[in-house]
This record gives C-alpha cells, sequence and structure tokens, in this order.
C-alpha cells in the first residue's frame, strides 16, 4: 500500500489505485469527465491535472492515468495545475450552447459542477460554435449533442462494458459525434444508463422532461421491483407522480448500472385507473367500514361452505412485510388454504432452490462477474433478470466461456450483449469441474426441480432466478408455512372465499369463486373481481423489504407519500382550503399494515411490527447498506 | 448496387484475414472507388460484406480523411495543414489552390473535376509543403508549380473521360 502525500494530507492508497482515487478516499475530488470508477481511466479529457512536487515523477500530470506510488507529493492547488484545469474546460466549453436553463441535466450536471470548480466563469470564445444535428433515438432518451464534451464515457459502456453495437462514436478531430449510424431506438437492453454515466446533458430521460429540477424531486433509496435481481434504484417523484428511475450504486448487486427494463417500466403508481378508495360491492366506503364487510362476508362463507372453504393469497412481489402477515391473517380468519401465487412448476422449482442453496454455494452478481465459466440454464435472462447478462458479458470478457443449456435458453439473449456463446441439451454435458470459478445461473420458469440435484453436486456457484422481486422471500416463507401452489389453493372448487393481497391472479382462476377480496395498489383482474377491495400503498409510497435471487434481504423507504397526484386533482379544488396533514387520497396503508388492523378487527392477538422470531433481524436493515443475505436458512433449519 | 463478382471478391478478401476488421479500409475504398464516394448505400454494403453494423462502418469510415462520405470531384486534392507544412508556407499553398479553382476549401468545381480538402499530415513533411491530387503525393510547392500541376490534372481527367466514353 503506497504512502504519499496529498495537499498535506498523508494517504495510504489501496495497491494500484491512481492518484485521482487516492485523493478521493481523503475527501479531495480532483474534477474529472473520461473516468469513472465502474469504466476506469481514458486519459482524454485532461482535467484531472494536478502537479507533482516531489517523488518518483514530477510535473504536470493527469491524476487519473497515473497510479500512485510510494513517496509523492501531489498538489490539486498549484498554481501551475489550477490554471491547466481552467484552460482545460474553458476549451471544453468553448461550443457549449450554455443552454443549461432548458436541459433536464441542470442542478445535477458533472459540467455545471466541474466547470465552476476548475474557475471558469466568463467566456471569452467570440467565435461561431460547432453544432451538430440530433438523433431520434426512440421513445426513452433525449439526444442534444452540442453539450457533449467528448469524454468518450457514453461509447466506452455501450460497447465495451454492455457490448452494443448500433451506437458509437464518429468522425475525428472537432467533429466527433456520439450516435447511430441513423435515427433509430438505441437497441441494447442498458442504453438507459447513458442518461447516467454522460457528464452532462447530452443523453436525458425523455420520460421525464422538463418535469421537474433535482432539488423539487422526492427521492428515496429504493429497490426494483422488475425481477428479483434486486437493483438499487433512486426513484424520483414530484406531486406524488413518479417521474423518473436512476440507478443507484450498490457493488454487492448492482454496481452502477440498471437495465432498461427495470429503468423504463410502465409506471403503474401512476395509473390513473389504479385503485385509491375502499370499495364495498363497487361503492366508495372507508377503510375500516370495508375491513368489517370482509370480515362478515368471510364469516358468512365459512358458515355455508364450512371448514377450508377460505383462501389467502399473497404474491412474489408483496414486500417481505406483507408476506411475514400473510400467515397471521390466514389463522385469524381461519383460512384453510395459504399461497403465495406461486403456480405449479414455480413452486416445485422454488423449494428445490431454497433447499439447495447455502451461504456457499450461492453466487451473487460478483461471483458472476468473476466466473471462470458460466451456464445460464433453462433461461431467457432478457426476461428473469437482465442485469445477470451484463454481469454474464464481463466474465466473458475476462475470458470466461458461456453456455446456454437446455432449450428455454436462446441464443439471441446473448447477442444483445455482444457475446459468443456454446448451446448445450443437457446440464450434465457442461464441463464445470474443469474450471475454479464456475457459475450457474438457473431459470426458474421451465427449470426442472431434478436439476438442483445436479447442481448441487457439481460444485458451481449457482444463482437461481426466483420469479418477481420477492420470490426468494415468498418461497422461504411459503416452505415455513406450508404454503401450496396457487392452482392447488383454487383446484376442485372447494375454495369459496378468497382473500388476495396484492397477487397477480388470472381472471379464469377466481371464475368459480363467489367471493373474492382484494388488497392491492394495482388494478388486477382480482381487484375487478372483488366485492371488496382495500387500496393499499405501492412501493415508492412505503417503506419495505424485498428478498432477491441470492437471498440478500434489501430495505427500501417511501419516496412519496400516497395520495392523488396533483395532475389528478380537480383544478377548482387545489389547493384544499381545508387544514388536513394528508394529501387528497392519501389515506392509504401498506399492506402489511392493513393486514395488522384486520388481526386486530379479527379478535386475535396484533404482532408488534411485520418482523419478530427468527425474522427480527430483518427490522434494523439499512436501506443505504448492501442488504444481509438470508439464504440457506431452510437448509440450516433443518 | 455492387457487381456480384466485385462482392464475391470483397467477401474473399474478408475470408482472407484474420480479423474482418482488419479488411475494413480495403473494402470502402473499393466500395468508393466504384461509387465515386462512399455512399450510404455502400456503407450498408460494406457492413454486410464484412460482417459488421452499419454504425461500425460509419465509425471508420468517418475516421479516415481519405474515405469520403459525400459526393466529390474526379480527383481530390488534399493540401497539407499539419506543422511542418504550415511553417513552410502550407496556408499559402491552400490560398492559392483555391484561388487557382476558384472554390473554397471543401467545395467541388462546377465541372466536378476537383474537390479541395485540407489534411492533417499526408507523411511528407521532408518535402513541405506537400499535397495529394488523387493517389499522386507532390512536394516543395509553390504557387507557379501548384497551377502547372492543377492544368496537367485537368487534362488528365478529360483524357479518361473521353477514353470513358
Ligand atoms: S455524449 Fe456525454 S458521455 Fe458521450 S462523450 Fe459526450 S459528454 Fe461524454
Ligand atoms: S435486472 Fe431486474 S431488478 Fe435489475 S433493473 Fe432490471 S428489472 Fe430491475
Ligand atoms: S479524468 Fe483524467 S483525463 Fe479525463
Amino acid at each position: 500500500m503506497p504512502k504519499l502525500i496529498i495537499d498535506d494530507i498523508a494517504v495510504e492508497a489501496a495497491e494500484g489505485v491512481s492518484v485521482l482515487e487516492a485523493a478521493k478516499s481523503v475527501g479531495i475530488t480532483i474534477p474529472h469527465f473520461c473516468w469513472h470508477p465502474a469504466l476506469g481511466r481514458a486519459g482524454a479529457c485532461r482535467v484531472c491535472a494536478v502537479k507533482l512536487l516531489d517523488g518518483p515523477v514530477k510535473g504536470i500530470q493527469m491524476s487519473c492515468m497515473l497510479p500512485a506510488q510510494e513517496g509523492m507529493v501531489v498538489s490539486t492547488t498549484d498554481p501551475e495545475a489550477v490554471a491547466l484545469r481552467r484552460q482545460v474546460i474553458e476549451w471544453l466549453m468553448i461550443n457549449h450552447p450554455h443552454d443549461c436553463p432548458v436541459c433536464d441535466e441542470g442542478g445535477e450536471c458533472q459540467l455545471q459542477d466541474f466547470t465552476i470548480a476548475c474557475g471558469h466563469g466568463t467566456r471569452r470564445f467570440v467565435g461561431p460554435k460547432r453544432t451538430h444535428v440530433n438523433q431520434e433515438l426512440g421513445p426513452y432518451i433525449s439526444h442534444e449533442m452540442n453539450r457533449c464534451i467528448q469524454c468518450y464515457r457514453c461509447v466506452r459502456f455501450y460497447q465495451e462494458y454492455a457490448g452494443g453495437s448500433d451506437f458509437g462514436v464518429m468522425g475525428s478531430a472537432g467533429k466527433v459525434y456520439y450516435g447511430r449510424f441513423e435515427s433509430g431506438q438505441l437497441e441494447s437492453p442498458f442504453s438507459g444508463n447513458l442518461v447516467d454515466i454522460c457528464p452532462t446533458g447530452v443523453f436525458t430521460d425523455k420520460t421525464a422532461r422538463f418535469r421537474a429540477r433535482y432539488w423539487d424531486y422526492d427521492m428515496a433509496p429504493s429497490v426494483c421491483p422488475g425481477c428479483s435481481v434486486g437493483c438499487n434504484i433512486t426513484p424520483v417523484a414530484r406531486y406524488r407522480e413518479l417521474l423518473k428511475i436512476v440507478a443507484r450504486r450498490n457493488d454487492m448487486v448492482n454496481g452502477w448500472f440498471i437495465c432498461d427494463r427495470g429503468r423504463f417500466a410502465p409506471k403503474g403508481v401512476n395509473a390513473p385507473s389504479r385503485p385509491r378508495t375502499s370499495l364495498v360491492d363497487g361503492v366508495k366506503t372507508g377503510r375500516e367500514e370495508a375491513m368489517d364487510a370482509l370480515l362478515r362476508r368471510l364469516g358468512e362463507v365459512a358458515e355455508l361452505y364450512g371448514e377450508g372453504s377460505i383462501a389467502v393469497v399473497g404474491s412474489t412481489r408483496l414486500s417481505q412485510e406483507g408476506a411475514t402477515l400473510l400467515p397471521l391473517l390466514a389463522e385469524s380468519i381461519s383460512a384453510g388454504a395459504l399461497s403465495y401465487g406461486l403456480s405449479a412448476a414455480e413452486s416445485r422449482a422454488s423449494s428445490g432452490a431454497i433447499s439447495m442453496l447455502t451461504l456457499e454455494n450461492g453466487a451473487s452478481i460478483a461471483d458472476v462477474e468473476n466466473a471462470d465459466c458460466i451456464a445460464i440454464y433453462e433461461s431467457d435472462l432478457r426476461e428473469e433478470g437482465p442485469m445477470l447478462l451484463l454481469a454474464v458479458r464481463q466474465a466473458w470478457r475476462r475470458g470466461a466461456p458461456v453456455l446456454l443449456v437446455g432449450e428455454n435458453s436462446p441464443l439471441e439473449q446473448v447477442r444483445g450483449v455482444g457475446i459468443e456463446a456454446v448451446q448445450l441439451h443437457y446440464m450434465e454435458e457442461a464441463p464445470l469441474a474443469i474450471f475454479e470459478r464456475p457459475v450457474v445461473i438457473a431459470g426458474m420458469r421451465h427449470g426442472d426441480p431434478r436439476v438442483m440435484a445436479v447442481l448441487d453436486r457439481s460444485g458451481a456457484r449457482v444463482a437461481c432466478l426466483f420469479p418477481g422481486p420477492n420470490g426468494h422471500g415468498a418461497a422461504l416463507l411459503c416452505a415455513e408455512h406450508g404454503g401450496i401452489p396457487l392452482e392447488e389453493a383454487l383446484a376442485k372448487g372447494k375454495v369459496k372465499g378468497l382473500v388476495a393481497v396484492e397477487a397477480d391472479i388470472p381472471a379464469e382462476l377466481l371464475a368459480g369463486v363467489p367471493f373474492v377480496a382484494s388488497l392491492d395498489w394495482r388494478e388486477t383482474a382480482a381487484v375487478q373481481a372483488a366485492s371488496v377491495v382495500i387500496p393499499t400503498a405501492a412501493w415508492v409510497e412505503c417503506d419495505g423489504t424485498y428478498v432477491n435471487f441470492e437471498g440478500r434481504a434489501q430495505r427500501f423507504s417511501r419516496v412519496m407519500k400516497p395520495g392523488l397526484p396533483i395532475k389528478e386533482l380537480d383544478p377548482a379544488c387545489h389547493p384544499p382550503r381545508i387544514h388536513q396533514g394528508d394529501p387528497p387520497g392519501g389515506d392509504i396503508l401498506p399492506s402489511w399494515q392493513v393486514m395488522i388492523e384486520m388481526i386486530r378487527l379479527a379478535g386475535e392477538k396484533v404482532p408488534d411490527g411485520p418482523f419478530s422470531g427468527s425474522w427480527a433481524n430483518l427490522t434494523s436493515l439499512d436501506p443505504e447498506g448492501e442488504g444481509e443475505v438470508i439464504r440457506g436458512r431452510c437448509r440450516r433449519d433443518s | 448496387m455492387i457487381p456480384e463478382a466485385l462482392k464475391n471478391e470483397l467477401k474473399a478478401r474478408v475470408a482472407a484475414a484474420v480479423t474482418n476488421r482488419e479488411a475494413a479500409v480495403d473494402v470502402m475504398k473499393r466500395l468508393q472507388a466504384h461509387y465515386g464516394w462512399l455512399t450510404d448505400e455502400g456503407v450498408h454494403e460494406s457492413a454486410e460484406i464484412l460482417g459488421m453494423t452499419t454504425l461500425q462502418v460509419e465509425e471508420l469510415a468517418t475516421f479516415y480523411e481519405m474515405i469520403y462520405r459525400r459526393p466529390v470531384g474526379r480527383r481530390v486534392i488534399h493540401v497539407c495543414d499539419s506543422i511542418s507544412c504550415w511553417a513552410m508556407g502550407g496556408e499559402s499553398l491552400m490560398a492559392h489552390m483555391a484561388g487557382h479553382l476558384g472554390i473554397g476549401v471543401g467545395e467541388t468545381t462546377s465541372d466536378g473535376v476537383f474537390t479541395l480538402l485540407p489534411c492533417c499530415c499526408l507523411g511528407n513533411c521532408g518535402e513541405a509543403p506537400t499535397m495529394m491530387i488523387g493517389d499522386t503525393l507532390y512536394g516543395r510547392l509553390d504557387s507557379a508549380r501548384a497551377g502547372q500541376l492543377l492544368e496537367e490534372e485537368r487534362a488528365a481527367v478529360m483524357g479518361e473521360m473521353e477514353g470513358g466514353r
């Protein structure tokens, strides 16, 4: 670990880091554009200049390109270094249109920050500026090339990191242009990261164009509900409307990036048709009355049809808080069946996976990136876990062969990230034993549960792609509480009363159930079929926990208060001229709290919170932390 | 569309290369010779022959200054504007050329014979100031010599056009 001095501060730098990173480790931010933690250095922008006063290297140097070495004496404040940085930024800004007031990056722009930091405040150049013609890059990303400072981050991410081949850099000298051969939607499933990675406003999120400034945002650390990978995100909201989603760094999960599916998913939270008031037989009522009616009618169903005629159904998108309370709710209303909404095939695969996974044999995304061989078993990662595809590419770039095993692992998935793969029919054909760090990524939609035994013996680390953002958590609880698959719970017309808690149940399955109640924030088939509807808070409107594919429990925080978006309010009644703490339509609880209320009404003992007993350790999860790996608890318990 | 024979010949050239990409400049130059400049159609055809995307071809095409993505005259004149030539009178050479031709830098004469372009180093610094007309390199130029070369090249082009007729 080299020891050096930066601005009179003694620094012990980690092995192999640059002077720029060493400075960062003691809180000195040297301006930088082309250097990015996930992409490394390029030496293209020249704005990170420092002066070395003594040691093995002397004079002006680019701090991102220079490895920190023993005995270096670095000054970031030396007049020569300061002057160089000022001249470089002045030159980078020569063609910039100075259009910050109409740029969505404004207020969260590295170019703004570093222009000021480098001391360039007055424009001297009076000549004509070079201008570009922008391209139409599809519905998600706006292109404004005149703001470009040629740092090459976008193309390095898109081509090298993500393997895209339809976006790049054209031209030379003063005319470099970052774009496509011709207008058209960007093809990479990771294109949205251009918005995050460009240090200026060349790429901005079109879906949130001209909606808000950084200081207006409601933001909180959150977790993507798109699939079981559980990427860390920051949803951005304003006026109770979800505007956009940006990636949030978690080196144990998604690193710096997220996929387009997670970023640009349709924002159901904003859907005007989503349930926002309690309904009994289609008539609006208060929550208390709706809960009373629900319990009363369940009583009637039980009386009429007898034992075991009531089912409680959750889902893999229900937070772990809700999922943990589901069995208590079922007990309090004497339900005969408890289901976590899994299909029979998913149930088999999930229970196989949780009983096989241990702390040692489970694979994280980092394990995938560092693997020396990867087998994708019966999965299309574009559907089941897009970010794993990006991780697979990083391993492939370091030389790991990629095997696609089984008939449900299409070759097209790896083409999207520009890698080559070998197709195999059976898991047994994969020569995993000859590798040191093999990883198998197993899909669970088509997976044959017998394969779990094969995987268990293979010596490979395994990533099992559970359905939904909380599939792993649901599977653990399902095993603990004897949950059954959805079809089984609804089979043979035995169920006459059903309580769906954030559950996506196909309409056909509900057809034979006379009484349906639904607790949800989405307008599902169950909500449509339900005689009693109680709205719940959406994932951005409450705190919660998801357990991701590797069994990592991650806390997400409330981004915005529940309530009608200002956009949807009648302008004549806005602002409401009565004093109230909650916004209109804001009397909505997270599903687990609704369940606690119901348990209380049913006269049962109410738990203090969602997590108790062996789950109590989840109470103190830090939303800004790395999460906590809880996989293997089944196996340890048994 | 390029003739089948040319396409097959270029495909064989690509097949003989260690990586497709290294044959890209050859392929682009042949298609440029065929069309007179590298047309959009030519980019698509290059991409197909090379097994690359159109973007990947365009990245190379727009990087190299002797691949022309816009129509040019029969002879492209590249006048070096790099440091050695600049020190030896490259700027006045360029001005003379523009004067002789009656066009600005980046333009093509109305008869379609010449296009005048700057060029950053022709690797002929020892003979500065220098320029290239078509595929021929000329050094130690002054205004008179440059004017004379233009006459010769124009006559040669006329001859080619007669011959071609
Ligand atoms: S578009 Fe953005 S990321 Fe790409 S080179 Fe320009 S400034 Fe850098
Ligand atoms: S990989 Fe899954 S969790 Fe991650 S951003 Fe995409 S959809 Fe969301
Ligand atoms: S950050 Fe060092 S040269 Fe760009």
